[in-house]
């Protein structure tokens, strides 16, 4: 489905345009809701955006890129963020986030082979007191270790196929 | 004493009743009985100054906006993305109220029509809460059209960035409110004048907490605020600990409490307590880095006192760095964050955090030689002071002030 | 406030502009080169490569009483800033110092270059930019003797980056300057390009879609300061310290901008200089720095193999080669059997010189038959009338001004006056478009680009053919715009001839006139007609005698003997071959055979603009001159001699020289030619912003006016007590019988006329010949998007695929020129349109 003429959009589409003085400025929120459509920012959803604020669409792909919350690749369905910056790192983040790696068998920036989780790291997020932490898909999980990871990660597994059961 | 964190007295204050009940919008009731001008010289008697970063006096700072001008904006700075600080969100989450209430008395200080609140991407849900205040907020008539009876008219609006630290960099947010890349602007103009602002009008931006300040400003009033701190320094300030300390968190204090206070008597000391103190960061990653000495510990915690150790408040995130910590790591780490933050605007910044980086990481994995530990400083003072915004004397901040405070850090890595 | 304040640079004073920016005024009055790589003198200060910093200082003010504080001696303290500043983001105030060559500031250039360096592949001596890079020679001038940073670290990336079909981007190379950027979205108004990422990987990007393809875009490979953007024609092409530099004029359109043929000599053309690349010349009345992607690309048909290269005579069915010598002979004896019933069709690329051999000649035989190609537009003397005030700038026009644009489409006829208009809009002024469909000016005088400038502007839609009436009552019908157009300081209209008749166009530029005489703007400097007429030297063609009323009469009532010169009828009009056809003697000289060949008599190769000098008049009436430049091509001689030959032959006079001397009896002659001598011609002085020369970093690589900025002819009205009105003729109104629809014929850039097709670059960018029409209409006819469908107007028979818009006005379909060798109708005309073939699925 798009995001243009999708009633689900309409009215927060709606009111983001009616709270700034020009178009151009629901950018970002637009390109968001383009990213909890697609689950990226994905071409169709720079198009769309750019249709709709009357932007040319490499203004809308350049905001996209400069900004990390969006995402330009497809991710997995957690998409987990490990805090790694200084305080965090002072209380073993760079060791948890190795570990996380590990367990879940991928590289930096990948995907678990299921596509259930992309690990990467990210720069300071206001969490420094409880670390180490991370955020999935955007929501903070906060003074994390090993074992608390294992039972999220479990947790988070369970959500999925229940989910995908639901669909069915 | 709190004033900001009062959450942690008043239980529910991010209630609207609660609020209320608590001296709650008496500061805006105060302010839209007098003249806007007055509003502001109340502001500048108090001596506060902003919490932001740079402790500009935010009286002074309203007072530029200028009043002829038909449209005028505030802009709340809500990034709160410096290494290390997370003082702003606890405001937003636990005390919601008092920062609308600040920013609703600064826009009718300066006349403005709307105020935008910036937050940092991550904090969504800290904005559909402060959306649902602010809805709150309109049904009850402090929002909107003729606030309280008063005539006056101002819409709040809250806005999500998208993962940029340098948005928090005044100019930056201002373009990234509009919809450009979140790169900072050339000044003059500024904020505060026409053609430098929001949709360039004269615009106010100040930090979240220094705004949440202002309704206490308004009904205790400008003396009683002055009373509390130094003489340069009014108020409290929340002092972020992180790091090796036993009790890491938000600290509410009067500014100009010591560094020992807050660190022994509040935080509980050293993480380890076989592991003494060795270093802090006051301000994040972006100011000078200072070793914990007796004298450092002895300081008062306050702007002019900072800099008499040199280094500064800034944001008072404060990073505690024990003895097993080497600080050609710590370089290393901080200088990985401004090279992953720099918008790439300007020269120096975005090749000089490159460079740095990879110099440093060559340095911490042994293929450095003496020459590189220089290299690193030179790099560092060829940035600072010729950027484009103050990322880059940040960046080169910990750069130099590593090298000169702990040089034997370095020289280890690269020993022949 | 003054208009001056004074400055101290290094020590000595200077009296510059108030308001300008510090680096030009260092420039301009102080000959001191501040080096800048993102600062541009066109373009807004941003700041950013922090090449230009300075010590700034400012005279202290006592805080109580405002006044400057003084030292004991008398002078002025001066309160420095801590830090340099960037003098690109400083605008001049009185009294304030700088100090452009302390330790601190050379150091500070040395760190840029040093940083920027890091990242640069010194890839020099393979670089399209080699030995015209601004960030070469300020290496050599103020950079680091050797870079600290580890070349093994360097980043890869992607080297030929496609921008569009005609720029590409070598990431490697690119200093982030943003100078591309922004001139796409300042300049040109068409944000396509921008940054993607951020900090060390920010990348320029194209997302749009068709990507960066404007009818500017080659000019940001001028201004790109290093060789991160090259043209794919000109990639590899040759080394500039090769090339040598021949100024020259645009053969496209009435614009005349200014170029600089880099030439060379080359072993695939014999041995003879070749043009590699065409460049911008600066000429600020004219086109600053830019020109349009035709002007740059579209040379390659000065040497293409479809070049006629010998004369040739008919004898029977076939033509033969044969001698100069006994061509001119031939004709010469052929026209003295003409009796006088001889007549010429001359083109508007022909130059000056080549138009008055030609007019002297048939003065000769005692003709004054002399028909203007294509007879398209009419408004040529009302643009002599009434035209541009003297010393006119587009470039000054600005807030409180007022430009009309109407019956044409700008960007397609004369994209340079496109561009500065539409930034004369930008710095505030009045913008009103006026025609019977949408164009991108309309979309830009409406809405502005899509940069949130805000701007004021208008439209006004008719139907096709009203353009005249809307023009004469615009009064009445609409009010408040033309109230305010009055009003203006300066009023510019453009009138074409788009939807109309010829006498519709020539009563449309003289209503515009009467409009401009009324409102008193009628000999104001600022202000005036433009007529977009079709080639380079329409005005020439007019101030020399040559008429389109002319040529209609040439085609009603065909002479025994014609000359075609430079003029391709056959593609231009439908039923040519049949009136042609009733002329015993064809004289066809060109540079190609459009298909006249198999009718000509004679058939005259002629040079190109390229290989021979010469002058032209462009649509502001600006004479200007063109040099030889390119080797000879054949045996094709320039067509001034050609004419010169034959009457010399008739005994009529000797053969001049030189262009120069047939120049100077123009001057002699032809009262507006006064004084316009190829030595008042070559005249330049010096212009603002000053950029070439060697400091290719300020302006980029433009070139600097050597071959003259050429002399403007005064309007007629100049000369004039009073200036009265015209009389306006009633003009017929073309109307559709039943079953028939208006076909208006209108004006593509990219299109397959004979000497744009040899540029094969831009072949892909020629759209497949389509017809704009209205949806309502298309359905009355039956006719979906897609469809392939058959014009007939007049004599013309056109296939062409529909495209339905709302944007074009019913009643009408609009019929581009020259798509394919089917010729449409010259002018509006009732005609009909058929489907012949179902639409074929398109790709989307
Ligand atoms: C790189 C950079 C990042 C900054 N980040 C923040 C921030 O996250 N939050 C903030 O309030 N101010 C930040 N600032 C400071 C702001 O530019 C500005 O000074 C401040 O918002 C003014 O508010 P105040 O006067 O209330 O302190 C930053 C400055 C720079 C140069
Ligand atoms: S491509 Fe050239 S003009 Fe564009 S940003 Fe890079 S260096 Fe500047
Ligand atoms: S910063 Fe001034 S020229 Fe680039």
């Amino acid at each position: 489905m798009a995001i243009i003429g999708n009633p689900k959009y309409k009215e927060r589409i709606q009111s983001h345009l009616a709270k700034y003085e020009t178009k151009r400025s629901a950018v970002m929120p637009l390109l968001f809701i383009a990213q909890e459509e697609y689950g990226w920012v994905n071409p169709e959803g720079i198009d769309e955006v750019a249709h709709i604020l009357n932007m040319d669409p490499t203004q809308v792909k350049s905001i996209a890129g400069f900004y990390t919350m969006y995402s330009e690749k497809p991710k997995g369905k957690y998409w987990l963020q490990v805090c790694t910056d200084l305080p965090c790192a002072l209380k073993g983040a760079d060791e948890f986030h190795a570990w996380l790696k590990d367990e879940l068998g991928v590289e930096e920036g990948g995907t678990s082979a299921d596509g259930m989780f992309t690990v990467d790291h990210v720069m300071c997020l206001a969490a420094c007191d409880k670390a180490p932490m991370l955020q999935c898909n955007f929501r903070y999980v906060e003074e994390l270790d090993q074992e608390k990871m294992r039972e999220l990660l479990a947790k988070w597994r369970g959500e999925a196929v229940q989910a995908a059961n639901g669909r069915n | 004493m709190h004033i900001l964190l009062r959450g942690r007295e008043i239980a529910n204050i991010k209630q609207l009743k609660v609020y209320e009940a608590h001296d709650g919008f008496a500061g805006l009731r105060k302010a839209l009985a007098v003249k806007p001008s007055e509003v502001i010289d109340i502001v500048k008697a108090s001596g506060l100054r902003g919490r932001g970063g740079a402790g500009f006096p935010t009286g002074v700072k309203w007072s530029f906006i200028p009043q002829n001008e038909p449209i005028k904006y505030v802009t709340v700075n809500a990034d709160e993305s410096e290494t290390g600080t997370f003082k702003d969100r606890e405001i937003m989450e636990e005390n919601p109220y008092q920062l609308i209430e600040g920013s609703l008395i600064c826009a009718y200080a300066i006349q403005a029509k709307s105020i935008y609140i910036y937050l940092r991407g991550e904090f969504w849900d800290i904005g559909d809460q402060l959306d649902a205040c602010i809805e709150a907020l309109r049904e009850k008539g402090y929002v909107g059209k003729n606030i309280l009876g008063s005539g006056y008219d101002c819409e709040v609006y809250t806005h999500l960035g998208a993962g940029a630290y340098i948005c928090g960099e005044e100019s930056a947010l201002l373009n990234s409110l509009e919809g450009y890349l979140g790169q900072p602007r050339v000044r003059p103009p500024f904020p505060a004048q026409k053609g430098g602002g929001l949709y360039k009008e004269a615009t106010v931006v100040n930090n979240v907490e220094t705004l949440a300040n202002v309704p206490y400003i308004l009904t205790a009033g400008a003396e009683a605020f002055k009373a509390i701190g130094t003489e340069q320094s009014s108020g409290t300030k929340i002092y972020c600990v992180s790091g090796h300390v036993k009790k890491p968190g938000n600290y509410e204090l009067s500014m100009g409490t010591t560094f020992r206070e807050l660190l022994y008597d509040h935080a509980g000391g050293p993480l380890f307590d076989d592991r003494p103190f060795k270093a802090m960061l006051p301000s994040g990653g972006s100011g000078p880095i200072v070793p914990l000495t007796d004298e450092v510990l002895d300081t008062p915690m306050s702007y002019e006192d900072a800099e008499r150790i040199g280094t500064i408040i800034g944001s008072a995130s404060i990073i505690i760095m024990d003895e097993t910590v080497d600080m050609t790591w710590v370089a290393s780490k901080v200088t990985k964050f401004f090279k992953h933050e720099s918008c790439g605007k300007c020269t120096p910044c975005r090749e000089g955090t490159y460079w740095l980086d990879k110099v440093i990481d060559r340095i911490l994995d042994g293929r450095g030689s003496p020459d590189d530990v220089k290299r690193i400083a030179d790099v560092a003072e060829n940035m600072a002071g010729t950027t484009l915004c103050a990322l880059g004397d940040f960046a080169a901040n910990p750069i130099i002030h590593t090298i000169r405070h702990f040089p034997d850090d370095f020289a280890q890595h690269v020993q022949t | 406030m003054s208009d001056t304040v004074t400055i101290n640079i290094d020590g000595a004073e200077f009296e510059v502009a108030a308001g300008s920016n510090l680096v030009d005024a260092a420039k301009w009055r102080a000959g001191n080169d501040i080096p800048v790589f993102c600062y541009h003198p066109k373009m807004d200060p941003v700041g950013m490569c922090r090449m230009c910093l300075v010590e700034l200082g400012t005279p202290a003010r006592d805080r109580a009483t405002g006044e400057i504080m003084l030292n004991e001696d008398g002078s002025p303290q001066i309160r420095y800033f801590p830090k340099l500043q960037t003098a690109c983001t400083t605008t001049v105030s009185d009294g304030m110092y700088i100090k452009t060559n302390t330790q601190e500031v050379i150091d500070a250039r040395n760190d840029v270059l040093e940083f920027l360096l890091s990242s640069h592949p010194l890839d020099c001596p393979i670089c399209d930019k080699g030995g015209e890079c601004p960030l070469q020679n300020l290496t050599m001038q103020h950079g680091p003797q050797a870079s600290r940073m580890y070349f093994e670290d360097k980043q890869l990336l992607e080297k030929h980056y496609p921008l569009g079909d005609l720029i590409f981007l070598d990431q490697e190379r690119c200093i982030q300057c943003a100078r591309c950027v922004r001139f796409q979205d300042e300049i040109v108004g068409d944000d396509v390009l921008a940054f993607h990422e951020r900090g060390r990987r920010l990348q320029i990007i194209t997302n749009s879609d068709p990507g960066f393809d404007t009818y500017f875009s080659g000019n940001t490979t001028d201004i790109c300061p290093v060789g991160a953007l090259t043209t794919a024609d000109f990639r590899f092409g040759a080394r500039p310290w090769e090339l040598t530099d021949v100024p020259s004029i645009s053969p496209w359109d009435a614009a005349g901008e200014n170029i600089t043929l880099s030439m060379r000599l080359d072993r695939d053309f014999g041995g003879r200089a070749q043009i590699k690349r065409v460049m911008p010349r600066q000429n600020e009345l004219v086109n600053e720095i830019w020109i349009s992607d035709k002007t740059r690309f579209g040379h390659h048909f000065t040497r293409g193999d479809e070049r006629l290269r010998s004369p040739m005579i008919r004898t029977g069915d076939t033509l033969r080669e044969a001698s100069w010598d006994s061509v001119v002979a031939e004709i010469a004896g052929v026209l003295r059997d003409a009796d006088g019933d001889v007549a010429a069709i001359a083109g508007s690329g022909m130059s000056n010189e080549d138009l008055w051999e030609l007019r002297r000649l048939m003065e000769g035989l005692g003709s004054s038959r002399l028909g203007a190609w294509p007879p398209t537009h009419g408004g040529a003397e009302a643009v002599a009338e009434v035209g541009l005030g003297a010393g006119a700038n587009l470039g000054e026009l600005g807030k409180g001004d007022a430009i009309l644009i109407i019956a044409c489409d700008l960007e397609e006829e004369v994209p340079i006056w496109h561009l500065r208009l539409k930034q004369a809009q930008d710095r505030g002024a009045y913008l009103v478009v006026a025609n019977a469909r949408n164009t991108r000016l309309e979309d830009l005088a409406v809405q502005g680009a899509r940069n949130d400038k805000v701007v004021e502007g208008d439209a006004i839609r008719f139907d096709a053919g009203d353009a005249v009436a809307v023009m004469r009552d615009l009064k009445q019908t609409q009010p408040a715009i033309a109230e305010r157009i009055a009003q203006a300081e300066n009023l510019v209209i453009v009138a074409g001839a788009e939807g109309l008749t010829l006498a519709g166009s020539k009563t449309l530029a003289q209503a515009a006139g009467n409009f401009l005489i009324e409102t008193g703007h009628a000999v104001k400097r600022n202000s005036g007609l433009l007529s977009p007429l079709p080639g380079a030297n329409g005005m020439g063609l007019h101030y020399l005698g040559y008429s389109p009323e002319a040529s209609v009469d040439i085609m009603v009532k065909p002479p025994k003997a014609l000359f075609v010169a430079q003029a391709e009828l056959l593609d231009d009009v439908a039923d040519a071959r049949s009136w042609l056809a009733e002329v015993e003697t064809v004289i066809y000289a060109n540079h190609f055979d459009d298909g006249i060949a198999e009718l000509a008599d004679f058939v005259l190769p002629i040079q190109s603009f390229a290989e021979r000098d010469g002058s032209y008049v462009n649509g502001e009436r600006r004479a200007q001159r063109f040099y030889l430049a390119q080797g000879p091509i054949g045996q094709a001689l320039p067509a001034w001699k050609v004419y010169g030959s034959i009457r010399q032959e008739m005994g009529m006079s000797h053969l001049k020289p030189s262009a120069a001397a047939v120049m100077l009896e123009i001057s002699k002659n032809v009262e507006a030619f006064e004084g316009l001598t190829y030595k008042a011609l070559a005249q330049v002085t010096r212009q603002f912003p000053d950029v070439g020369g060697r400091d290719q970093y300020y302006g980029g690589t433009a070139y600097t006016n050597t071959g003259g900025i050429g002399v403007q002819i005064p309007a007629a009205a100049e000369g004039k007590k009073t200036v009265k009105p015209a009389e306006l003729e009633e003009v017929d109104v073309v109307t559709a019988g039943d079953g028939e629809i208006l076909v208006m014929p209108i004006t593509r850039l990219y299109n397959r006329q004979r000497n744009f097709r040899p540029s094969l670059l831009m072949e892909p960018r020629i759209l497949a010949p389509y017809v704009l029409i209205n949806p309502d209409d298309a359905q009355l006819l039956g006719i979906i998007q897609g469809d392939m469908v058959e014009i007939v107007a007049g004599e013309s028979t056109v296939r062409a695929q529909a495209t339905l818009s709302d944007e074009m006005s019913a009643g009408a379909v609009a019929l581009p020129r020259h798509m394919t060798d089917a010729a449409v109708p010259l002018w509006l005309t009732a005609g009909t349109v058929r489907r012949v073939a179902v639409a074929v699925a398109s790709a989307d």
